[in-house]
Parts: structure tokens; C-alpha cells; sequence
């Protein structure tokens, strides 16, 4: 038996638009998705800002319901044996919202335990181990309101560990993270892997994505665009190479005119601090350099760097360079 | 539902109001409601009342006391789902196997217990500052009256919480919720004095059938038809509102799913 099975899935959202004149606008965010997941695996959705990965996410953990087809986790439909789920899966949103900040960190956990059903002989003996493994031991009897984002995040990975959860969905949970954070929470999740859980992960962090994941699914406009290991989908940019181009002050304009080079197949631009990194893959590798700095003539550029394909550019490629 | 399932569910009704308790002890708009305005209803109403009857004191402590613990339940009770949404908590509270209605149980029971201090407060002003005497005449049905009175405001909030979440146009209406409930349900003055044609209104509220057990029993005009009519009543819409408060949280819930308005995202 697979440990998630969704098929077809699909949801919209119906919204209206203006006051007086009220116009239904129906938003499609996850579109006819299909794809499974097997027991003690890791898998992977990526995919940009509003891309349906949430969405799927909360209806995979019984908190939406699906507009249409179904999707099975852990053997039960999650609309129609809801309740009998429940108690057999966990999860966590990205964020710091989700814990009772007038509480300190201990009484959270012993409250979400008693609502998971844990029994208190088990909760006293859980609790300490998990505040030890998140290392929030020496802060649990605080109140959560002074914790940083990144303790809360940890409290929430105890809260969803409280009743020893055979499946768990993490929606992006390193989000907002300071690095260090971030690389104890990715340990944490290697730990569980470790221990065979069947976890979803969503992110849109490549690095993390090929860190952990066995497999992936790319996500885009509510619809997967590929789905395999992150060595497969890294065989998408083979073929390719890229060039990083450092500018400093990108018109849209010069952009459009990379875009249509007869030699660029995606360009990507990520700011980075007061400049703005310039990622063109191309199947001519460093013969495009030149034709690149003729386009990009009359503005101030800096370091040009020819390099690999990795993860980052596949997931690029596959999503016509809106990450 | 086997026992170990309920036992569980019990547990965790318990520990909510355990946890409730802490939390409402240091927010400051709720000791205004439990402390601040039932003094100041009772302040008034001492001036207005007691100068012509002096023994019309322990209905007014018991009548402001009923003040505090309508508007708790009104405005802490009521919320008591919407304010888990605001703080993100809902999807956490609904994706778990306990059923949400022992979750809101042991929410408005932490509040309306709280509130009883209310009464206490009124009592010690009345007491210490006014210099009244005041004493329960017949103490033993006034506290069986007090156990059906939380019971019945408890599952009255079961009903309130869904709604208001469920319909924010109603919410807005919470406040003009407070006073009429002060009037119909007598707690500061006999319904006897409101024209005719709001006693039926009156007779569905069950805080009138605890106002009514409550005084009765304080002054001593408790006769026991009067108390089997009037326990009977707030056993009767307690178990209603129990009852009716489950299918309306599953309807809700669902609703709430299918709309995706559980989180505020």
C-alpha cells in the first residue's frame, strides 16, 4: 500500500471582486494532480509562491476539502475518513502562528499531547525527549511570546512529533530561518528519516530539496511539471550550461531583450543585495558570453561566471524562470 | 465511541480549561468584564435600588454578578472559535482527533467559572463599601441553582462560538447582544415590569431560568415547584444546546473546509 495516493486532485477557490456590482471570480490553484508516495520515502513538492503546494498539503492533512478527485493517505480518504486520520499523521506550516504564545513552551506540548490522546504517562516521558531533540529544553517553561521565530518553528516540530505520527507533512518548515536554524531543523528531518517516516516536504530551497528529498515533484500554476529523483530532474539541464552575469541596476526592458536571444533558453534574476544576479541558461556555454555583454552593452555589469547546471536551474528550466 | 476514547476526550476538556484559566487570568479585557463593569452595574444599580428596599441588596449583587457572566460568555465564549483562528491555532485544534466540541467545552466552562467572581466581586462591594447585609436564604438549591446555571451558560456558548464563526455579520451584533439579555433574562429587575409581549422572549433564554432560580433561592421565595421549573428549564436548554451544538459544529466545520476559511491566509 502506498503511503499517500492522490489522484486527479484538483481545488478552486471562489472569490468576488467589487462592492455593488459583485463579479465571482474562480481561482484554480490546484489543477488535476496525480502522483504517490511510498512508505518511508521523502518526497519532495517544489514549486514557486502560489503555486499549490500548500493547498495540496492542507488537503492531503484533512483541513480542505478537494474541489475534485481523491487522495488517500495512509490508506483513508482524507474527506471521507477524516477523522480516522487524524490521529496518525502531523504537520507544520511554515511560520510562527499555530502555538498559544501566553503559554510557555512545556504547556503547549502537554495540552496538543492530551489532544492527540497521549496518554500523560507517555506525554511525561515524551515531552523532555522532544524539547531535547528541537533543543528547547532549557526555555520550555517560558512563554512562547518570547520566543525567536526560529524556537517556535522548533516547538512546532515537537508539537507535530507528540504522538509519534507515522506520516508528516512539512510545509516549508525552514522558512524565515537563520541558517544555523535552518541546517539543526534539516538534521531534524534527517533524523526522522532516518527512523523510516513517510514525510511530504514542500520548499522552494533547491539545496534543500537535494539534501533530502528521495524524489520530487515540480509544481507549477497548480499543476505538476515533472515528477522524479533529483538526479532525473537534473538530467533536464544537462544539455545546458550557465551563465551568471552580476548587474547592477536591471531595466525590464534589457531583460526582454536576454529573454529573446535566439541562444537563451530561461533567464532568471535574483537580487542580491544592491545588485541583481543575472542566471542565463544556454546550450552554447561560453560562446554566448559574448553576445550576452552586447545585449546587456550600456549598463553597469560586474563579475560574469560560466559554470554547472544544478538542481536550482532544472527546477528554473521546468518553471520558465519565475522562482 | 469505546470508553478509553471518551476517557481521553474528557482529559483533554479538563486540560483545556486548565490551560484556558491560565491564559484568561493575565488578559486584561476580561477581568474588565468579569471585574470592572459588573462593579460598576452594581454600583448603579445599589444607588437605584437599595435607598427605597434594603433588602433588594442581594438581588442586585446576584443581578450584576449575572451581568459578568453573560457578557463572558457573550464576548470570550462566543469568540472562543474565531479568536483559535486568529491565532492560527484552529487548523492545529481541527486536524486532531479530539472532537472540538470538548475543546469549546472546556473553554466556556474556564470563562464562565472565572466569571463567577463576578458575583463574589458585587458581594464584597455591597459587603465592605455599602455597609449591606446580605445573605442567601436558602443556600443549598442556590448552589444546585449555581452548577445548572454554569451548565447552561457553558452549552449556551456551544451554540454562540459556531454561529459567530460561521456568520461575522452576526458578530457584529455582540454587543448589541449585551444588554437586551441584562433585561429580558431580569437579572437587575423583575421581567414583571417589561410589557407583556417579551415574556415569550424571556422563557426561551435560559440565563432567565438561572436569574430566576438564583433570586428565588437568595430571598427565600423559592418554593420547590418553583425550583423544578426552574432547574428543570436550564437542564432542559443545556441539553438542547448540547445536543443541537454538535451537529451544528460538524456542519460548521465542514462548511469551514470547504470554503477554506479555517486558516487567514
Amino acid at each position: 500500500m502506498k503511503a499517500i495516493e492522490v489522484e486527479h486532485l484538483r481545488r478552486v477557490f471562489r472569490t468576488t471582486i467589487g462592492v455593488l456590482r459583485r463579479t465571482v471570480k474562480n481561482v484554480v490553484a490546484v489543477d488535476d494532480i496525480s502522483f504517490d508516495v511510498a512508505p518511508g520515502e521523502l518526497f519532495g513538492l517544489l514549486g514557486p509562491n502560489g503555486a499549490g503546494k500548500t493547498t495540496t498539503v492542507k488537503m492531503l492533512t484533512t483541513l480542505l476539502i478537494p474541489t475534485g478527485g481523491t487522495a488517500r493517505v495512509l490508506g483513508e480518504d482524507v474527506v471521507q475518513r477524516a477523522d480516522r486520520l487524524r490521529g496518525r499523521i502531523g504537520f507544520i506550516f511554515g511560520g510562527e502562528r499555530g502555538l498559544y504564545w501566553r503559554l510557555n513552551g512545556y504547556d503547549n506540548l502537554r495540552y496538543f499531547a492530551s489532544l492527540y490522546h497521549v496518554e500523560p504517562e507517555t506525554s511525561k516521558k515524551r515531552i523532555p525527549y522532544l524539547l531535547e531533540l528541537v533543543g528547547l529544553t532549557d526555555r520550555a517553561k517560558e512563554k512562547v511570546d518570547g520566543y525567536s521565530r526560529g524556537m517556535k518553528q522548533r516547538l512546532h516540530i515537537a508539537r507535530t512529533l507528540l504522538h509519534d505520527p507515522e506520516m508528516l507533512f512539512l510545509d516549508e518548515p525552514t522558512i524565515g530561518l537563520d541558517p544555523v536554524g535552518a541546517r539543526e531543523l534539516r538534521q531534524v528531518i534527517r533524523g526522522l528519516q532516518a527512523e523510516k517516516k513517510t514525510i511530504l516536504l514542500t520548499t522552494h530551497y533547491m539545496f534543500e530539496a537535494d539534501a533530502l528529498c528521495d524524489r520530487l515533484g515540480v509544481i507549477n500554476h497548480g499543476r505538476i511539471i515533472a515528477l522524479d529523483t533529483p538526479a532525473g530532474l537534473k538530467r533536464h539541464v544537462l544539455d545546458l550550461s550557465v551563465v551568471e552575469i552580476d548587474v547592477f541596476g536591471m531595466p525590464a526592458e534589457a531583460l526582454g531583450r536576454v529573454r529573446a536571444l535566439p541562444f537563451v533558453d530561461t533567464v532568471s534574476v535574483e537580487n542580491v543585495d544592491q545588485k541583481q544576479v543575472l542566471h542565463v541558461q544556454t546550450p552554447q556555454g561560453s560562446a554566448a558570453v559574448p553576445g550576452l555583454m552586447e545585449t546587456l552593452s550600456g549598463l553597469r555589469l560586474g563579475k560574469v561566471v560560466v559554470r554547472e547546471p544544478t538542481l536550482e536551474d532544472a527546477y528554473v528550466r521546468l518553471v520558465g524562470g519565475e522562482a | 465511541m469505546t470508553l478509553s476514547a471518551f476517557r481521553q476526550d474528557l482529559r483533554v476538556l479538563f486540560l483545556t480549561f486548565e490551560i484556558t484559566l491560565k491564559m484568561i487570568a493575565v488578559d486584561s479585557f476580561v477581568l474588565f468584564g468579569i471585574l470592572i463593569q459588573p462593579l460598576i452595574i452594581a454600583v448603579l444599580a445599589i444607588w437605584m435600588l437599595t435607598p427605597k428596599d434594603p433588602t433588594q441588596a442581594i438581588f442586585v449583587v446576584i443581578g450584576s454578578g449575572m451581568t459578568g457572566l453573560w457578557s463572558t460568555l457573550l464576548f470570550i465564549g462566543g469568540n472562543s472559535i474565531t479568536r483559535e483562528r486568529w491565532t492560527g491555532t484552529l487548523e492545529s485544534l481541527v486536524a486532531q482527533p479530539t472532537p472540538l466540541s470538548y475543546v469549546i467545552f472546556g473553554k466556556n466552562l474556564a470563562s464562565v467559572l472565572q466569571s463567577l467572581l463576578s458575583m463574589l466581586a458585587s458581594y464584597a462591594l455591597a459587603a465592605l463599601l455599602f455597609d449591606l447585609e446580605l445573605r442567601i436564604v436558602q443556600p443549598l438549591p442556590f448552589a444546585v441553582s449555581i452548577v445548572l446555571t454554569v451548565f447552561s451558560f457553558v452549552c449556551f456558548g456551544l451554540i454562540l462560538a459556531p454561529v459567530f464563526l460561521l456568520n461575522p455579520a452576526v458578530q457584529q451584533w455582540q454587543n448589541a447582544m449585551e444588554f437586551p439579555v441584562y433585561i429580558l433574562a431580569g437579572f437587575l429587575f423583575p421581567i414583571a415590569l417589561l410589557p407583556g409581549w417579551t415574556t415569550p422572549f424571556s422563557y426561551l433564554l435560559a440565563p432567565y431560568w438561572a436569574a430566576r432560580a438564583l433570586h428565588a433561592t437568595a430571598n427565600g421565595s423559592a418554593t420547590p415547584q418553583e425550583l423544578a421549573l426552574s432547574w428543570g428549564m436550564m437542564a432542559l436548554f443545556g441539553t438542547l444546546y448540547l445536543v443541537f451544538s454538535r451537529y451544528l459544529l460538524r456542519v460548521i466545520l465542514r462548511k469551514a473546509r470547504a470554503d477554506a476559511t479555517l486558516g487567514l491566509e
